[in-house]
């Protein structure tokens, strides 16, 4: 067990004023049995009234709308979690089974999970991480050459991407193997913005492991949402009125 | 036809083009893009009346009340318990594989537990007098407005036709729909939201708005605040919507949910949705029930949800994904049609009878690599009906489509949406494909 003191902020600036901006915030760390969170505070200026729910994938969102003009959005989360990996989660759901939008394999992919797939046998733990290592031989980690709507097959295809392209590469090939995956966004140690990896299903719990730097997950992660891939876990989503043609997002976040 | 006074029922046939000339003043079209171009047609009007007896129209009535409730059991427990599966009655893969199944949807229960409010059943009855199955719409089966317009204009033209017979009065769906909207409504006004006038259905929206004294939305009036959904008004107060009939697929309802691009959607409405402040007629995430593929298994799934023999039957379906079928539909695929399960308005149909052997051979081997993507089905030798054609009586391809309503009973309308085919070739009867409807008379004894 670890006690980590967590800070994630995010500064969202426009070029002009928006309006009618409604938004969907999943920054709320949920509760689960290996992240127990002792305190959270959140705060958004513009101040703006807000609702929370959890979605279909266990997450907290936090909803609103900002009728008036405004010319950013910035929030932010502070709190203190007790992470604890040696306990399991056990949240199942078929559809972590199926391809999901961004994890549809091409041929790239499906021709890479044949020539590895031979030498994948084993318990699903050695399957995973022997598929998460011929993935790191393969892909290297470089920024700017992918977005957040970049695909596996995409990605794969280039041969580099950041974390959330190892993630979803990730999940493709587990998911072509027979193996129940889910992608996890959240704050990590090694990074200073949002991180994410991936969970797979070992029959019985999920187990966490990180593509991106190809090791097991342990108690310095924390986990803000989850879901079938990159769409169901976007940290902000959010649809806004105006002329404005830019915006700058600026993210940071401290673990503790 | 002889339970219908002849002499008064030709009136309405005899005033076929002044009725057609009323459709057209009153807008009643369908559009259709083909190729990225929006075209509008006038949706041709036979004034042949499908006629079916009481005595038949209890015994699909009945049917289709069993039938739609077992879908609706269906749809709660595949976004909860799913034990349909954990029963073994359908395979994992035809829930998980299907379009229409939306995981963001698990866990919400609509008020009431009712999911498909408005279900449109395709129904063709067969030469020897059997109704079947062909295909079950629960996402937002479109079509019942024509028959309702139709009917209003031929009373108009030919009064006594309806004085003379005993016909069910179909004028009462606005007042049904009104009920089964009010059912789960969530406390405030009743807004069906079109994406607008370039909709193929728009024609539908606007009358549905209008009879059942609901307010027509289009997105860029409508607002979440605080997960509860709102009208601007032109004062610039706002007005809550407790119940939303809306007319525009679920992967566009919500870009915060589902598709980002989405232009016609609004924002956070599946937060309201998910809160219980707001009803979405029918709900989303009903694809999964109306799956081609899941077809098949709505039999069974009356047996497993009611512990009742379905009453209604199927149109005798393969589904290659087994082998012991798969055989079959290699050995007979020359009378067989199938049908592609992503598809629809009669898209992706093919007729074995219609392939060359080169084509068929072809068409097995598409089979064979993609055994879930295709359902085959016997064809059904249906019942040709009447229809006019340059002032004479020659006979066409129909199906029926029946409107099923559910708020706190489910109720069958007393009408219902008879697409006929004007290819004398052509099985197809979807309206999108060129087709006619007529209206379709229930005979109240």
């Amino acid at each position: 067990m670890k006690r980590v003191d967590f800070y994630y902020s995010t500064k969202l600036t426009f070029d002009d004023y928006v309006h009618d901006h409604s938004f969907a915030l999943r920054i709320m760390p949920p509760v689960t049995d290996t992240q127990k969170i002792t305190s959270c505070d959140m705060n958004i200026t513009p101040y703006v009234s807000v609702k929370q729910t959890v979605d279909a994938f266990g997450n907290n969102v936090t909803a609103g709308y900002l009728k008036g003009d405004h010319r950013f959005l910035d929030f932010e989360i502070k709190g203190t979690a007790e992470v604890d990996n040696s306990k399991h989660r056990t949240d199942y759901m078929p559809c972590y089974l199926y391809q999901s939008r961004y994890t549809q394999p091409g041929e790239t992919l499906s021709a890479f999970y044949n020539e590895i797939k031979v030498k994948c046998t084993g318990t699903v733990q050695d399957r995973a991480e022997y598929i998460c290592a011929a993935l790191s031989d393969r892909l290297s980690y470089e920024q700017g050459f992918t977005d957040t709507s970049t695909t596996a097959e995409k990605a794969f295809s280039l041969g580099k991407g950041v974390c959330q392209d190892f993630s979803h590469i990730l999940i493709t090939l587990l998911r072509m193997d027979g193996i129940a995956a889910r992608y996890i966004a959240g704050l990590a140690f090694c990074d200073g913005e949002t991180h994410s990896w991936v969970e797979y299903w070992t029959g019985d719990h999920w187990e966490g492991i990180d593509p991106a730097n190809n090791c097991p997950v342990n108690d310095d992660y924390i986990v803000l949402s989850q879901g079938r891939d990159f769409r169901d876990c976007a940290i902000d989503r959010g649809v806004m009125f105006g002329k404005h043609t830019k915006q700058l997002q600026l993210v940071r976040s401290i673990l503790s | 036809m002889k339970q219908v006074n002849e002499e008064y029922f030709m009136q309405a046939v005899g005033n076929a083009d002044e009725i057609n000339e009323l459709l057209r003043r009153y807008g009643v079209k369908f559009g259709i893009y083909k190729n990225g171009v929006f075209n509008e047609q006038f949706f041709p009007f036979d004034p042949i009346p499908r006629v079916i007896s009481a005595e038949d129209f209890r015994a699909i009535e009945k049917g289709l009340v069993q039938r739609v409730n077992a879908l609706n059991e269906f749809l709660f427990d595949i976004y909860h318990d799913k034990k349909i599966v954990s029963d073994g009655i359908i395979p994992e893969d035809f829930i998980y594989i299907s379009k229409g199944y939306l995981a963001e949807c698990e866990g919400i229960t609509p008020k009431n537990k009712v999911y498909s409010h408005i279900s449109g059943i395709d129904l063709v009855q067969a030469k020897d007098g059997e109704w079947y199955i062909l295909e079950d719409n629960l996402r937002i089966p479109s079509g019942a407005s024509y028959p309702l317009i139709a009917r209003e204009l031929t009373r108009i033209a030919a009064p006594q036709a309806f004085s003379e017979n005993r016909i069910v009065d179909n004028r009462g769906y606005a007042e049904l729909l009104k009920e089964t909207m009010e059912y789960s409504n969530c406390g405030g006004i009743r807004a069906i939201l079109t994406p607008g006038r370039y909709n193929a259905a728009y024609f539908e929206h606007s009358y549905l708005a209008e009879h059942t004294g609901s307010v027509l939305v289009q997105n860029d009036e409508l607002f979440v605040e605080d997960n509860v959904l709102y009208q601007r008004t032109y004062s610039g107060s706002k007005t809550r919507i407790g119940v939303l009939y809306r007319r525009i697929a679920d992967e566009y309802l919500d870009p915060l949910t589902f598709l980002p691009e989405s232009l016609i959607g609004i924002p956070n409405l599946m937060e309201a949705y998910r809160s219980g402040n707001v009803g979405i007629v029918n709900a989303p995430g009903n694809g999964v029930a109306d799956d081609k593929g899941i077809y098949y298994f709505v039999p069974k799934m009356i047996k497993y949800y009611l512990g009742e023999e379905p009453i209604l039957k199927n149109a005798p379906t393969y589904l290659p994904f087994y082998d012991e079928d798969m055989k079959y539909v290699m050995d007979n695929l020359e009378k067989l049609v199938i049908k592609d399960v992503a598809e629809a308005g009669g898209y992706g149909v093919v007729f074995g009878s219609d392939l060359t052997k080169e084509k068929l051979e072809e068409f097995r081997k598409t089979i064979i690599a993609e055994p879930r993507r295709f359902i085959a089905q016997e064809v059904i030798d249906f019942l040709d009906l009447p229809i006019l054609d340059n002032g004479e009586t020659v006979m066409r391809k129909a199906d029926l489509r029946a409107f099923v309503l559910s708020g706190e009973k489910t109720k069958v309308w007393a009408s219902g949406l008879t697409r006929f085919s004007r290819n004398p070739d052509s099985f197809v009867v979807n309206s999108s494909q060129g087709g006619g409807f007529k209206d379709t008379w229930v005979l109240s004894q």
